[in-house]
């Protein structure tokens, strides 16, 4: 129980603490596959640094909810980081249901940030409010179609316990994985608006959803938005890695390695995938969420249908 | 018999004594403003006493015992069972912050030759009608309490009857609720003529022959009329926004749910049922809630807005009644638990915030005399307390943690992944389909009530307002229901406990499963609370970082433009169109742009309408087909009364002709 308890501390330090390395990482690889030299590896620290000594500008109308989103934003994800698994660590937050836990919160965390972007009463924050609550939407269903449909194969209603019910070896059940996993590529990808979707490096505000609505944030109302936008990416990030697991083999040491290497892997993915791809026409990503969803049920479909 | 039970029921009888008596108030004094006070103010001590003995005998008593002194007193016309405590708990709980708030909405209409009294009275008979409906055990007591609580109803929404949208949309329920009764009468004068009696504790129909369903499809559409699914809800939109903001409430809150009650109690006739019930109202269920919430996030009337959002919760309660129904057809205790505790516990749920929602739109009502959201904004540097516990609302109303929403729709999901787990074979499927289409509505509601909540409360006043004011008891009732959402949301075990109590009486074999008590609702409201105490930390520990780096206000960027007016910000429309335009189709989402090609542009216009698909293509066609029918039959409508004395008298005959047949 006490080691449980340790390790669980430790998978949440290890998620809040490398989380803008594994931006920086991304950032890092993009710029070399597109033959720039690209900034430092480590420059999300040197951002988020520079952000906490600025002074904090506000817009004039707007209101407490500009004050408290950031705040519960960034509580929202440390909560959310302490329920997924390193390696074959349990995490801290572990319990039956806990991945309607996980869906609702982060959904929460959407909701006030939505309101924290109209808040500020202008136009921009309000297409990307917009934009984020349509393109949300399909966020839910298609993470109950990855991770819901193992855990309705599986039984197991928490997060831990449905990654662990994965077995790598029945050929049918290796491949429905492998779709699950793309799939929960896509929305990773939508939800920490990566490149197809949104492009987190433009500052342009009308092809923008994440960056136009934090667009009158500063100081440390930013830096909040910015930390927790990195933890959510390295979240999103485990939810995909921890596909992989061969979880019948339990030393941590291995799980640690593997979690490392997936986490490589998955730099080196969304790198050439923000390389290769250009950003979406706004009006085509509903067709491109819905597309993730049909894998969703179709993945499903042919499993049951096969088994 | 237990002495402390026999204690709790004198205390219901003088609860009744005194809400009725205190009838005689708005009759003795004369003064407007004093006989609405002492009215409500007895009427509130009669709930509060109610509830407190409906309370005692869900919390204290180990097994609730229906026969008790109020039963003998009233020869077994009425008995308190479990599921009629708990919907008297509902009934009560809710009605005492709505008869509070009653204060304070007449307050506007005082002195302006309004029928405030005649509103009481009515006010008083929905309130005392309603809980008789929910407790009766005899089926003309029911039908008679059914049918005083409807008319009454209709009757107070005529409060405003000079307006023409008030007339429309109230012929509207009174269409609804004349069709459901006269669908019950049917479903009654059935179960009398199989069991030979009135009494419900004789009704113990086996779903064997064609009788039982043809039983449960009747309860299914008359009460499902009543608590609003899908293919019935043509009412409640247009019903809800011209009801006087209490009433709108009280329909939403709580009259709707007696249609949920209707569904339970034939349950509780035929059970067990097979599992094609439980499959019909998984599908109106999921429908309803889906559509329900697609056609609100188009609204721009926040009634009407509220009222579609009844649709989609009465959409979950039914999920919840399904996957009860599914349990009991495979026996299975945990599931029928879990899905009926879901379905009960968001009964619950969705009276209190809803009401509370109703209730804060119309203090913005009463102070803007707009029901139109796109006028307001802004509404957060004028109202900030009513601001947040209009959130508080929305937070649960989308089933967000760490409020109540989240805890009952926490039960229903766990049912799924139980349904699926049990049962195996295709259930895994098909309850994935139903899992990721509550997330659906979860989104949705959450872009919804982002949507309303932006609109109304943030950003720069659209229309200029000058001043807003929230009475003493405006904040009272919604101080009331925002506490038990936050309190059901943060420590759910009581309510739990409740419902795992009225389940075991009645729906489940005694004591068979713990599977609702044993959820990890420690675990959760540990969760919350440290959701809670982490942001306030965080806070803290930012305002000591804010002290030294600075913090200052400044206006939003304009890329420059300086000459911003408030009419610049996002809109409703703007908001909800790139939503609306996914489903253009079935929405029936229609933009109009016109713009003048001139070099300098002078006018450009933008319109945008979204209409409800079975309420344009299904239900208005319908109504103007019965219409062109009973045209043809308009000769028989004289001026002279023994004509009608005639059309009286065939048809009496024919039915004695009918009934002698028959018996």
């Amino acid at each position: 129980m006490g080691i449980e308890i340790i390790q669980g501390i430790i998978s949440i330090i290890i998620i809040i603490g490398l989380a803008p390395l594994f931006a920086g990482f991304i950032n890092k690889l993009k710029a070399i596959l597109t033959g720039r030299i690209g900034a430092p590896v480590l420059l999300p620290y040197y951002e988020l640094q520079k952000l906490f000594k600025k002074e904090t500008i506000v817009a004039t109308d707007s209101s407490f909810i500009s004050r408290f989103s950031p705040l519960l934003n960034f509580i929202i994800m440390l909560i959310a980081s302490a329920m997924l698994p390193i390696g074959f660590w349990k995490p801290l937050i572990s319990f039956n249901g806990d991945i309607i836990l996980f869906a609702y919160m982060l959904g929460l965390a959407r909701f006030f940030q939505i309101l924290a972007a109209m808040d500020i009463g202008s136009s921009f924050e309000g297409m990307g409010a917009a934009r984020e609550a349509t393109f949300a939407l399909f966020a839910e269903p298609i993470f109950f179609f990855t991770l819901g449909s193992v855990a309705f194969i599986s039984g197991q209603t928490s997060m831990y316990e449905i990654y662990h019910s994965i077995r790598l070896d029945n050929v049918s059940y290796i491949v429905f994985i492998i779709i699950c996993s793309i799939s929960a590529f896509l929305l990773a990808v939508t939800e920490c608006s990566r490149m197809p979707i949104d492009d987190p490096n433009t500052h342009l505000e009308l092809t923008m959803i994440h960056e136009v609505m934090i667009l009158d944030n500063s100081g440390l109302d930013l830096y909040l938005y910015q930390y927790s936008g990195y933890i959510k990416l390295f979240i999103y990030g485990i939810l995909e890695i921890s596909f992989f697991y061969p979880f019948s083999a339990h030393s941590y040491l291995v799980g640690l390695i593997i979690f490392i290497f997936g986490a490589i892997i998955l730099t080196f993915t969304l790198a050439i995938v923000e390389t290769i791809t250009s950003r979406f026409k706004m009006k085509n990503i509903p067709q491109y969420l819905l597309f993730a969803t049909a894998i969703g049920i179709l993945n499903l479909l042919i499993y049951t249908f096969t088994k | 018999m237990d002495r402390t039970l026999t204690n709790g029921n004198d205390l219901l009888i003088l609860a009744f004594t005194i809400q009725i008596i205190s009838l005689i108030f708005p009759v003795i004094i004369k003064d407007e403003r004093k006989s609405i006070i002492v009215f409500n103010i007895a009427l509130v001590t009669g709930l509060v006493l109610g509830l407190i003995s409906t309370l005692f005998s869900l919390l204290f008593t180990s097994v609730i015992l229906p026969d008790s002194i109020i039963s003998t007193l009233s020869n077994n016309w009425i008995r308190l069972d479990g599921l009629s405590l708990y919907f008297l708990f509902i009934i009560q709980i809710i009605a005492i912050p709505t008869t509070l708030y009653n204060i304070s909405y007449f307050q506007h209409y005082i002195n302006k030759n309004m029928p405030i009294k005649s509103f009481m009275t009515f006010y008083l008979l929905i309130m005392v009608s309603t809980q008789l409906v929910v407790i009766a055990n005899h089926a003309i007591l029911f039908l008679v309490s059914w049918e005083v609580m409807s008319i009454s109803a209709y009757l107070a929404m005529l409060f405003e009857k000079e307006k023409e949208e008030v007339q429309k949309g109230s012929f509207y329920f009174l269409i609804a609720t004349h069709t459901s009764v006269f669908i019950l009468y049917i479903f009654f004068f059935l179960l009398h003529h199989e069991s030979n009696s009135w009494f419900f504790n004789d009704y113990h129909i086996s779903f064997s022959g064609n009788l039982a369903a043809i039983l449960f499809i009747l309860s299914f559409i008359g009460f499902g009329i009543k608590a609003g699914f899908m293919p019935f809800h043509f009412w409640l939109p247009r019903a809800h926004p011209i009801a006087p903001t209490v009433l709108s409430a009280f329909l939403s809150g709580v009259i709707i749910k007696t249609g949920i009650y209707g569904i339970l109690r034939t349950f509780l006739f035929l059970k067990p049922v097979p599992e094609w019930c439980g499959w019909l109202l998984l599908v109106v269920g999921i429908g309803s809630a889906i559509f329900g919430v697609w056609y609100a996030l188009a609204q721009h009337d926040i009634k009407k807005l509220l009222a579609y959002h009844s649709v989609e919760n009465i959409g979950i309660i039914g999920i919840g009644i399904g996957i009860g129904f599914i349990g009991s057809a495979t026996k299975m205790p945990v599931i029928e638990v879990l899905g009926f505790g879901g379905a009960l516990l968001h009964t619950l749920n969705h009276a209190i915030f809803k009401s509370l929602l109703f209730i804060g739109s119309g203090v913005i009502y009463q102070n803007l005399g707009t029901r139109n959201i796109e006028l307001m904004g802004g509404l957060v540097h004028k109202a900030k307390y009513l601001t947040i516990l209009f959130l508080i609302g929305s937070v649960a109303i989308c089933g967000l943690p760490p409020l109540n929403g989240f805890i009952s729709e926490f039960i229903i999901y766990n049912s799924f992944f139980q349904t699926a787990k049990e049962l195996k074979n295709y259930y895994p499927l098909s309850m994935l389909l139903f899992v990721v289409g509550l997330a659906f509505v979860g989104g949705l509601a959450v872009a919804c009530f982002a949507k309303i909540n932006s609109i109304m409360f943030l950003g720069n006043e659209r229309k200029p307002i000058s001043h807003f004011h929230t009475s003493l008891f405006d904040y009272l009732s919604l101080v009331i229901f925002a506490t038990l959402c936050i309190f059901i949301g943060f420590y759910p075990q009581p309510f739990i406990g409740i419902v795992n109590k009225v389940l075991n009486n009645g729906f489940a074999p005694l004591n068979s499963t713990s599977a609702l008590i044993n959820m990890n609702w420690t675990y959760l409201s540990l969760i919350f609370l440290s959701i809670l105490f982490g942001v306030i930390i965080l806070y803290n520990v930012m305002r000591r970082i804010q002290k030294k780096y600075g913090r200052r206000t400044s206006p939003a960027w304009g890329c420059g433009y300086s000459g911003i007016t408030p009419r610049m910000q996002y809109t409703a429309s703007s908001f909800a169109d790139e939503l609306n335009s996914i489903l253009k189709v079935i929405l029936i989402y229609k933009k109009k742009v016109k713009i003048s090609k001139e070099p300098f542009p002078k006018q450009v216009t933008f319109e945008s309408h979204s209409q409800d698909l079975i309420d344009d293509k299904i239900v208005t066609p319908g109504f103007n087909f019965l219409k062109s029918i009973i045209m043809k039959i308009e000769f028989l409508s004289q001026t002279d009364i023994r004509y009608y004395i005639l059309f009286i008298l065939i048809i009496i005959t024919i039915y004695s002709i009918i009934a002698f047949i028959w018996v």
